[in-house]
Order: C-alpha cells, then structure tokens, then sequence
C-alpha cells in the first residue's frame, strides 16, 4: 500500500511547497510512489484521513493554523516540518509576543469590522512549540537534494538523516576563502547548519544564517569575533535573529 | 437569501475562499475572503540596514521572490541615487525573466488548464495529456535554471546585490542556456495549439480598469517609470499611492486598492492592453493564434495574456543572453554606499501578477524607519469581486456546481498569489 501523504502550508511564502513543484523532473514520479490525499496548493478535492506522513510548511501565526496543525497531527503518525519558518518561526517570528498587537493595529487601524475569529493573529512560532515533531528539515527554502532524499528514506520506513554541522565545513570543502577572515563581513556560516553548499559564501556573499542554528550553536564565540572586527552588538543580533528569533534570543 | 461558498480555494498560492450571498437572482454580497495570516514584514525591516532589505522581502512570496526582490534592490539604488551598469540592468533583467518563466509555466500548466480541460489538477492531467504536463514543466524548469544561473537558486536569490552582483554568472551555463531558450522557442506552436483549444467563458465579463506601467524603451518591458490606467490617467511611480488608495476591509487580511473610487486590474491583461503593440512579430503571432482579441472585459483571456508573455520571455532572455555573451561579462566594482542623511526610495515593476511596488525611508545611517509594499494581488481583489459579482448575477439560478467552478476559474486566472496580498503593510 502506497503511504498516504499530505503537504499542508501555515503563514508561509509556500517556498517549501514549492520547492517540491520545482522538483519538475521527478515531480510525477514522486506523485506516483505516494497517495496523495491533500496538496490544495497544486491540486482540488483534499481528502483530510489519517496521514502516513504530513508534510507541513510555514510558521503558527493565527488561530487558524494552530487549530488547523492540531488537526494535522492528530492525523498522521508522521508530521515532518518544512523549511525554517516551519522549524524555527523564520521571518514571521521576528514579531514578537509584544510587537503583534501593535502591528496589528498599526496596519489594520483599530476599528475593523469583522467576523469573530477572522482577524486573529497569534505571535508566530514554530510547530514544536504546539506538537510532536518528528522530522525538521529547515531551509528557507529546503534543499530540493535533501527533499528528495528525506522523502526516498521515508518511503523505505527510515529518517532521513540531515548534516548536524555547519554551513562553514561545506565552504572549506568547497576551499573558498572565508569572508570573516578576508573582508571581517558578518557571516553566519560558523552557527548555520549545512545542507545549501555553502551556496551564499560560494558566490562571496556572507550566510545570512537562512537555514538555522545548529545545537550548540557557539552564539558568544561568533558575536566576540564580530565585535573585534568592528561590527555594532545590536547589528549582529539583529542578523543573528532574522530566520531564528527564538533560538537567538534563548542563547543571546 | 441563499449563500454560496468556496471555503479553501485550491491551486493557488497561499489560503483564500469566496463567499456570495444571493437574494432570488440578485447578488446581495460578494466577498474574496483572505485569510492567510498575517506576517507584518515592516515590523521586521524597521531598523534594519539597507543591505538587508532584498534578502528579507523576497520572503514576502516564494513564486515571486525575484520579483520582490529586484524591486527591493531598485528601490534601495533610487534612494542612493545609484545607476546599474547595462550589464546589471540585463543580468537582473535575466533573472526577473526566470521569474517570469517559471510563473506563468507553473500557472498556466499545473493550475489554469486543468479547469479548462475538465480536471481537478496537473496530476491527473498528467495521466491523460502527458506532452502537455511535460512540455509546461520542461518551461518551468528553464525558468528556475535562469533564475539559478543568475540569482544563486530558485527561489530566493542570494547572488544580485545593490549596485551589481556577488559573483557573475558562468559564461558557459549562460552559453547552454540560451541554447535551451532557442529550442524552448521552437516548441511555441504547442503551446499556441493548446491555448488556442481551449473553450473560454464569457460569464464575468464586466468593464474594467486596466493599470500598467509604461515600457521605458521603445519594445515591451517589465520595467518603467509611468503608470497608465485605461481611463486615460498617467502617474508617476512615486506617486503610486493615488493609484492604489488601499482600504482595510472586514473580511480579508490583505487590503483593498480603488482608482477613482473604482476596482482596477493589474497582470498580463492589463500589460497588453496597453502595450500589446509593443511586441515582438513572434509573440503578436502567438497572441493571434491563440485567439486573444483586445480589448477585452473577459478575465480568463488573462491566462491567454500570460501565454502570449511566457513566449515573449523566452524570446527575450535568449536575446539578452546573446547580447551579454557577445559583449563579453566584466568584473565590476562594487559601487561605494555612502549615507550621509535621511533618504526615501520607490521602485515599481510588473511582475508575473501585475504591478509591484516597493518603497522604503531609511535615517542618516542607512537604516529602514518606514517600508511600503503594494503587491498586484492585493490591487486586484476589488476587481475579483466585481468579476464574481458579474457571474453570479448572469448565473443566477443555475446550479450551484456550476457556480462555484466558474467563480474558482475566475479568481484562478488572476493567477493569485495570497501569501503576497496578506504580507505586512505600511509604517507611516
């Protein structure tokens, strides 16, 4: 029996889900190995049963996806979270606890007229802080190799398993020069987690730290180097901050 | 009164419904409800430096992050007052156009069509039309290869920057890619046959403001400086916000845009209404064949628009690839940034989706303290209102079945892209 799957997005840019429709050569075989129930970016009629796998996109930013994650989980016996919003917040998460409310009515003004419910923004935050995740695959967007890959394990009844080093190891493979030593640009390729070869640093761009931490991501060791070579404190943690708010602000 | 719902539109980017409510044959209420969440990007940019700006608003939307972020990078250098040298301008030109590729191969193949031929999506398309899926999908991965090419990956760039580029492209993928376009070029016939195949209702049509930017050269572009609107009125771009007067509305998280009191679109049809004559031979061949007669107040000719531009871009980017290569690419200096007082920018493109516009006020330190982004979707959800209005009440009374996959097909061809519509809005 072929694995019923589904590919869900919360408050996202789809950049995952479309990372799959990008994977154009395999793109019908994959659709052929599994039974997809539910992929309403590309296709209409979902079926929302039990799930072998849920594949799930984007941060938890409203009532919606909250309730709508829940019912996700509650359904598959494997919730497999894609790309770094999904995984850390990403971007969305750069609005805090405190921040949304004034957002809110910065943008929407005070007086909306709306159904109950409808305009109910939550601070954004990754799944795992509301259910079990069995599987992260961070990137903004995921690697389309370590999709594929991930989905070839999953369907022999393994994980897939995904670098736990950091981006800087894939930059020395490739033998570029360090951008932190040769022009002191603040790169994030020491605290980032590979899996892009190094694709930012090879085209002398510095890591924008774009995939997430790694554990033990050394925070103090990466802001000292920076400050030595001039960079300002709040500039560095702003960067540091950008797809990873809450794993920054927990080791800052 | 009898209510007629879509709760979670499929195969389109990001989380919409629509909702009509009918009194007998009258169309009491029609609302496009958007409820993709909300991400409040100006909260992200303020205080952030210049620098940053492209990397963190082609997050805005994955299918139009070039878009954004070529935009952005145009907005930041109109604050600086930075020229791009021409092989700049025709490298983002490239990437833009990769952009462009790959949206309408992705729209038009994978989620238009299949409602014209009968089917819930590309998949089981695929089982039946093969070629078709291939040759749409072969489209789409040449788009994504330019983008690759040039900007560093598909989906948000990394490699263009203020003023130039980190690393120019390699001369050799340019080479093999132009290649590609060529022969991607002699497969427009097929294209042109299943176009012009397709049978195209007339349900929504309605009279309609068409916007558009102005081509800044003599040949069609997606770049300018002017805003035309179909009324006869012209803007300049930095005075956008007297085209698009956005209002907040009680059931969608992305505002509202109105001319003159007035709901306007903003795509592929608006961009040949206006400019159509502007084409090349070949691509006003294919508008012919497929049957796209202008002017129309028929939306879904909006799909037979982006066809006509998908030709048209693989005819440019291979054009512009020629050009580079026989030029010869040279390693340029990084343009010097120098903030020295409180500066604004505004840029404006026509995306896949129609007019994007991006405008940021940084402090003496290069710092963002305010940010505007006006994307095509938000601009056009007045108008999909009005064409569901149009089609409901020339329905009305037909089953309900019926109803609702023309009001999907309707809102489908403005190809829209909600994630876009609902990101943020403006710091005043």
């Amino acid at each position: 029996m072929k694995p019923r799957v589904g590919i869900y997005g919360l408050t996202s840019c789809a950049g995952d889900q479309l990372v799959l429709l990008n994977c154009e050569d395999e793109l019908l075989d994959i659709v052929a190995a599994v039974d997809l129930r539910s992929f309403v970016m590309a296709q209409s009629d979902p079926a929302e049963t039990e799930l072998d796998v849920a594949f799930v996109e984007g941060a938890v930013a409203q009532l919606r996806d909250l309730r709508m994650l829940q019912d996700i989980r509650q359904r598959a016996a494997l919730l497999v979270a894609i790309g770094t919003c999904a995984t850390w917040g990403g971007i969305p998460a750069l609005t805090g606890e405190n921040e949304v409310a004034g957002a809110k009515r910065r943008v929407y003004g005070s007086g909306i007229k709306a159904k109950p419910g409808f305009f109910e923004n939550l601070p954004p935050t990754p799944l795992s802080r509301h259910v079990k995740v069995d599987l992260a695959v961070p990137g903004c967007p995921i690697e389309p190799e370590q999709l594929l890959t991930g989905l070839a394990s999953l369907l022999h009844g393994d994980l897939p398993r995904l670098p736990k080093y950091p981006v800087c190891a894939e930059c020395k493979m490739k033998e570029n020069s360090c951008l932190l030593v040769r022009d002191g640009a603040a790169c994030l390729g020491p605290l980032t987690v590979a899996g892009c070869g190094a694709r930012c640093p090879s085209l002398n761009r510095p890591c924008m730290g774009c995939r997430g931490p790694i554990e033990e991501a050394n925070y103090f060791a990466e802001y000292r180097r920076l400050m030595e070579l001039g960079h300002d404190p709040k500039e560095i943690r702003l960067r540091l901050q950008t797809f990873a708010a809450p794993a920054a602000a927990l080791e800052a | 009164m009898e209510r007629i719902t879509v709760a979670h539109l499929a195969r389109v980017e990001g989380h919409g419904g629509i909702d009509v409510t009918l009194a007998g044959d009258r169309v009491a209420d029609v609302n496009f409800d958007i409820f993709e969440g909300s991400r409040f990007f100006e909260q992200l940019l303020v205080g952030r430096t210049w620098d940053q700006v492209p990397g963190i608003v082609c997050r805005v939307c994955a299918i139009c992050s070039a878009g954004h972020y070529v935009t952005a990078l145009k907005a930041v250098e109109d604050a600086l007052g930075i020229k791009v040298s021409p092989q700049t301008e025709a490298l983002r030109e490239l990437l833009f156009l990769g952009q462009m590729i790959e949206s309408h191969a992705l729209h038009l193949f994978c989620l238009a069509v299949p409602d014209f031929l009968g089917y819930g999506g590309v998949i089981p398309l695929a089982n039946d039309r093969p070629d078709e899926v291939r040759l749409g999908l072969s489209l789409k991965k040449l788009g994504n290869e330019l983008q690759t090419a040039v900007g560093g990956r598909p989906v948000h760039a990394v490699n263009a920057i203020v003023g130039g580029f980190g690393k120019l492209p390699d001369p050799e993928v340019l080479r093999s890619l132009g290649r590609r376009l060529g022969e991607a070029l002699e497969q427009a016939p097929a294209v042109v046959a299943l176009f012009a195949s397709l049978t195209v209702p007339n349900h929504s049509e309605s009279p309609t403001i068409y916007v558009a930017l102005e081509p800044e050269g003599e040949e069609f572009s997606f770049f300018g400086r002017r805003i035309v609107a179909s009324t006869g009125e012209t803007f300049e771009v930095h005075d956008y916000r007297r085209v698009t007067n956005e209002t907040v509305v009680g059931h969608s998280h992305a505002k509202h845009s109105r001319l003159g009191g007035r709901p306007y679109m903003v795509g592929s049809l608006a961009r040949l209404h206006h400019w159509a004559d502007r084409l090349t031979p070949r691509a006003r061949a294919v508008a012919r064949e497929i049957g796209l007669t202008l002017p129309t107040e028929n939306i879904l000719y909006n799909n037979h628009a982006q066809a006509v531009e998908l030709v048209w871009s693989l005819e440019r980017a291979a054009g512009l690839i020629d050009e580079l290569l026989t030029a010869g690419m040279k390693e340029e200096t990084p343009v010097e940034v120098v903030w020295s007082e409180p500066r604004k920018g505004t840029a404006a493109t026509e995306v896949p989706r129609g007019t994007l516009y991006h405008s940021y006020e940084f402090d003496a330190a290069g710092r963002v303290t305010a940010a505007d982004i006006i994307t095509p979707t938000a601009q056009n959800l007045a108008n999909v209102e009005k064409d569901i209005r149009a089609c409901a009440e020339k329905l009305a009374g037909k089953p309900d079945g019926d109803l609702v996959n023309n009001f999907e097909m309707i809102v489908r061809a403005y190809d829209p892209c909600i994630s876009c519509s609902v990101h943020l809005i403006r710091l005043a």
